[in-house]
């Protein structure tokens, strides 16, 4: 999808990283003071800390996502309205607490066997009756946008990478149509969960050097503003052919699909600022030298800087080149990020102002 | 140049009525039930014993081959099978779906580069696999030794089925996988028309598939309180003043939806044309919907608005209906606000709740107003509720032709999706 005119505008950002919660300035994070290890991030304590029910009653991804939607409502202002302001995330695997599995597990043994009677008749009410909202996914979208009202066009978008991009489109395709005028986008999500670690430990990810992070990053964009932080100008999914079973393309088809990819969502005009946020060393591998072929004056790699945290890297990674855009005034950026749910995504970000 | 359609060419379905869509639509057609006793597992101790369970005891290599029509390679199946790819139903069902409604649609190597929009559910988790790494109170798992062998193992990937169908089919166009709860399938397909209308794709195949017949499933629906009590087949009773609660079932939905012109130029048969779809939240709790319908009434009218329709175009309404008290309530209201007394009714009665499937195989069985001038019936609906003023059909299907009908799914968290679909002309 490419944008009329500048694109849309981007009012207001928020992520939650190693680094913290924070609006703008992600981009001196990385360049200057660095961003800390990835690292399991703080899940925000509840109102009531003690009601059960709070603390069991959602994800963490579920948390870290409606922790930078309420920071980018309050960055953008958006405190009216928001009936009609759209959702759209990126979301991973289900997020259920281990604690809880294993309590349901324990009470369902006898004689050192799993026993399908038992986990019936007394392991079910071993867990927390609200334990399935741990388990849906599409929380990590809805627990934001109950706290926050926020009650227009939404979807959620399961995501190895490219879903997330969906999500950018999807509130693109809704402010352009007409179904409302602002929307929320981004991702959040955890490869700290044991079971995922344990998922991409099997694919090999982690043995490729996948450093595996938790984080969150929404973006507030809209129809029209008047200085904004900077404009979506395209949002582009390339599919990339890979052999029958293969969980990824294969690296030398990735790198010959990347660069008429950029050059085709940059529209062979320059860019300034190369994000990348390969998912995995293949990936990386794949699109290593096209900053340098694109003549990128800046490159960073997001899943490097800031660790990989699945359906939030993309979001965090347009959130950094908005920022290096305006923290060392410059004009356009791209943004190509590749993971296992297949195919390209390029998003090309210019710097907003008045 | 007028504006871009999408049109529905192909079909495939696999419910408690069986494999394919006819099984489906008979079975509507006739006015029957498929609920019944869960067989894929013993649930004889689980507070919930009943489901729309699709009839077979086990999805695997076989089931897959039988069901041909989806090019597997020699020995593919089996492989998969012995990688544990097969242990979640919604693999095989959603895989099967998308086999027949690709030929259904009589699709070839010009529809290869067609995108996938799919509904997806959650992952099933393999109580078994966890249960082989309890160590005391703890269930260790993680990475390097605590991995696991090879093959799926605690729990299937979420979006596996998608993958597989892309594979199978050799699909080279987009994917998106939806996982909005018990929205996901309409909006998969809402999804596939918003490409087709603005050019972003010509074909897309679409739909949904789900399983929560399953030990964690059942037992994590019926924790939450959301499955009725009564382990009966008449357990799920939309809109009737003694319904109490829902009947979890499974199976998938798949379409093939294509921009209209070139499926007139190829020479496709058009079942339904998708005249508007629209999204909205209720932003209201987590546990129940909005009590007053009105962010469900805000779906169904912008549906209604988008396809520049008035509501008295629509001749029948296939409600979300799970047969609890709090949504049946809250949308019939809706639909009465905006409809007033057109016939409605609700499937769930008679194939369950399929859960992130449910909006496809309710779109599915919507095209019955089309292929053959049937609304279908509301099973076991017996006693009217005056809380639900709503003029609800009765078990058995009702004869009557109209042009347009519309679809509403409704996903825990509060996701709503209407999709209205036309006559095709």
């Amino acid at each position: 999808m490419r944008l009329d005119g500048k694109g849309l505008p981007v009012v207001a950002v928020s992520t939650l990283t190693a680094a913290g919660l924070s609006g703008p300035g992600l981009a001196r994070r990385v360049l200057e003071d660095g961003i800390p290890s990835p690292r399991e991030l703080a899940a925000p304590a509840p109102s009531r800390p003690e009601d059960i029910r709070q603390r069991k009653l959602m994800s963490r991804a579920a948390w870290f996502s409606a922790l930078v939607m309420r920071g980018a409502l309050a960055e953008a202002r958006w405190d009216e309205g928001r009936d009609e302001i759209g959702a759209f995330f990126g979301v991973g695997a289900s997020g259920a607490e281990m604690d809880e599995v294993a309590r349901l597990v324990a009470a369902s043994m006898v004689e050192g066997q799993f026993s399908l009677a038992r986990c019936g008749r007394e392991g079910l009410d071993a867990c927390n009756p609200l334990f399935a909202f741990q388990i849906m996914n599409n929380f990590t979208l809805c627990h934001g946008a109950i706290l926050e009202g926020l009650a227009g066009p939404n979807a959620a978008f399961f995501s190895r990478g490219a879903g997330t991009l969906t999500a950018l489109e999807e509130a693109c395709a809704a402010i352009t149509s007409g179904a409302c005028e602002r929307a929320l986008v981004g991702g959040a999500d955890t490869a700290l969960h044991p079971v995922t670690m344990a998922e991409l430990e099997r694919e090999g990810f982690l043995r490729q050097g996948l450093m595996p992070a938790e984080g969150a990053a929404a973006l507030a964009i809209t129809s029209e503003a008047e200085a904004p932080l900077g404009y979506v100008e395209a949002v582009r999914f390339f599919p990339v052919d890979r052999p029958r079973g293969a969980l990824v393309p294969r690296t030398g088809v990735l790198r010959d699909a990347a660069v008429p990819a950029a050059l085709d969502a940059l529209e062979d005009q320059p860019c300034d600022v190369v994000v990348l946020a390969p998912w995995g060393a293949p990936a990386r591998e794949a699109l290593v030298d096209l900053p340098e072929m694109l003549e990128a004056e800046l490159s960073v790699d997001a899943s490097l800087s800031l660790g990989e945290s699945l359906a939030a890297t993309p979001a965090l990674a347009w959130v950094l080149a908005l920022d290096l855009l305006v923290h060392l005034d410059k004009h356009r950026a791209l943004v190509l990020s590749a993971g296992p749910d297949g195919d390209l995504g390029a998003v090309v970000l210019t710097k907003g102002g008045a | 140049m007028g504006a871009r359609r999408a049109v529905i060419t192909g079909v495939g379905a696999v419910s408690a009525f069986g494999v394919g869509y006819d099984a489906l639509a008979n079975g509507l057609a006739a006015g029957k039930s498929a609920v019944g006793p869960i067989r894929s597992f013993d649930a004889r101790t689980f507070p919930t014993r009943v489901a729309g369970e699709v009839p077979l005891d086990k999805t695997g290599a076989s089931f897959l081959e039988k069901h041909r029509g989806m090019l597997l390679h020699v020995g593919e199946a089996t492989a998969w099978e012995d990688a544990g790819l097969l242990r979640d139903r919604k693999v095989c069902f959603g895989l099967v779906a998308a086999a027949e409604a690709w030929r259904h649609a009589r699709c070839g190597g010009a529809e290869r580069k067609a995108s996938l929009s799919i509904g997806l559910g959650l992952e099933q988790a393999f109580l078994e696999d966890l249960a082989e790494q309890l160590d005391g109170d703890e269930i260790r798992i993680g990475a390097g030794d605590l991995a696991g062998p090879e093959g799926v193992r605690f729990r299937s990937r979420v979006d596996l089925t998608a993958e597989k169908i892309r594979a199978v089919i050799g699909l080279s166009g987009r994917v998106a996988v939806h996982v909005s709860a018990c929205a996901a399938g309409g909006m998969a397909v809402a999804h596939a028309a918003s490409w087709i209308e603005r050019g972003a794709a010509d074909v897309v195949l679409c739909g949904a598939a789900d399983s929560m017949v399953n030990p964690l499933g059942i037992g994590g629906m019926s924790r939450l309180g959301a499955p009725s009590p009564r382990a009966e087949p008449s357990a799920c009773r939309p809109f009737d003043r003694r319904r109490d609660g829902l009947v979890v079932g499974e199976g998938a939905a798949m379409f093939v939806v294509e921009e209209e012109s070139r499926a007139r130029a190829r020479g496709a048969e058009i079942f339904a044309v998708i005249a508007g779809h629209a999204t909205t939240q209720d932003a209201y709790r987590a546990t129940a919907p909005r009590p007053d319908g009105s962010r469900a009434l805000a779906a169904m009218e912008r549906a209604v608005r988008r396809a520049n329709l008035r509501p008295a175009d629509v001749g029948y309404v296939n409600a979300h209906g799970t047969g609890t008290q709090l949504n049946d309530i809250a949308e019939a209201k809706a639909i009465r606000a905006l409809f007033g007394d057109v016939p409605t009714s609700s499937i769930k009665g008679a194939v369950g709740h399929l859960m992130a499937a449910a909006g496809a195989i309710e779109l599915a069985a919507c095209l019955l107003a089309f292929t053959r001038d049937l609304l279908p019936g509301t099973a076991h609906f017996e006693e009217p509720d005056p809380e639900c003023p709503i003029h609800v059909i009765g078990p058995r299907p009702l004869a009557k032709r109209v042009d347009y009908v519309l679809s509403n799914s409704f996903g825990f968290g509060g996701q709503n999706v209407s999709v209205l679909l036309g006559r095709p002309r």
